[in-house]
């Protein structure tokens, strides 16, 4: 598809600067959001290029302003929910679960 | 449903996804061919992008069969397919503008060549 992910040849994005022995995760989360991709992927209810595909679907403007990992976290949110494993009631309840706990 | 379990990530991990099928496929490009990429713009995935459809390459070597993601991430099975490594000139992709000295390397399926 057309999507925000396929930037060959966009202008404006500023040089590709590869960061000095870069850390495999930048953030704890990202290490969680990796992990639960890989163990919900074992479910087998979808394939990688499904995968690949949920992260396309992204909004342009939310894709590009958002970082590799936020990828797919956003990208999983999108199968389990289409997949019926979770609802989006269910992670927006969690998230002000979890909001409600760190704001404690 | 499978389900993971923590004594069984490193042996999944290594095993890995391979996409390569163990299908004699006859291949439609040999090294060395030329190829027109085709103007698709399909609302599912591709790996076919923007900025090589409808541009002249040249076969620069046959992988094998594997696995079509067009397919795949669609649902439809695994469709196997011959997939090269295609070279673009620079000058080709990006006009005149570009250096003449390089090329770009696309990993390219069946489905996205014809012959030029």
């Amino acid at each position: 598809m057309n999507g925000g992910h396929d930037l060959g040849g966009m202008h404006g994005l500023g040089p590709i600067d590869p960061e000095p022995d870069e850390p495999v995760f930048h953030e704890a989360w990202e290490r969680r959001c990796f992990a639960i991709t890989l163990a919900c992927g074992y479910l087998g209810e979808w394939n990688l290029d499904m995968t690949r595909y949920a992260r396309e679907r992204m909004h342009p403007a939310k894709y590009l302003a958002t970082s590799y990992y936020e990828h797919w976290l956003i990208g999983l949110e999108t199968l389990l929910i289409e997949k019926g494993l979770v609802t989006e009631d269910e992670i927006k309840r969690r998230m002000g679960e979890i909001g409600a706990e760190e704001s404690a | 449903m499978r389900v993971l379990k923590a004594d069984d990530v490193g042996k999944v991990l290594l095993k890995g996804g391979p996409a390569r099928v163990d299908e004699d496929i006859p291949a439609r490009f040999r090294p060395g061919d030329r190829v027109v990429t085709r103007n698709i713009n399909p609302a599912g995935h591709t790996r076919l992008p923007r900025y090589a459809r409808g541009k002249h390459g040249v076969i620069h070597r046959h992988h094998g069969v594997f696995v079509c993601p067009d397919a795949h991430a669609a649902g439809k099975g695994k469709c196997p397919q011959n997939l090269y490594s295609v070279r673009f000139s620079a000058l080709e992709l990006w006009g005149g503008d570009a250096c003449a000295r390089d090329s770009i390397y696309l990993d390219l399926w069946d489905d996205y060549l014809d012959p030029a």
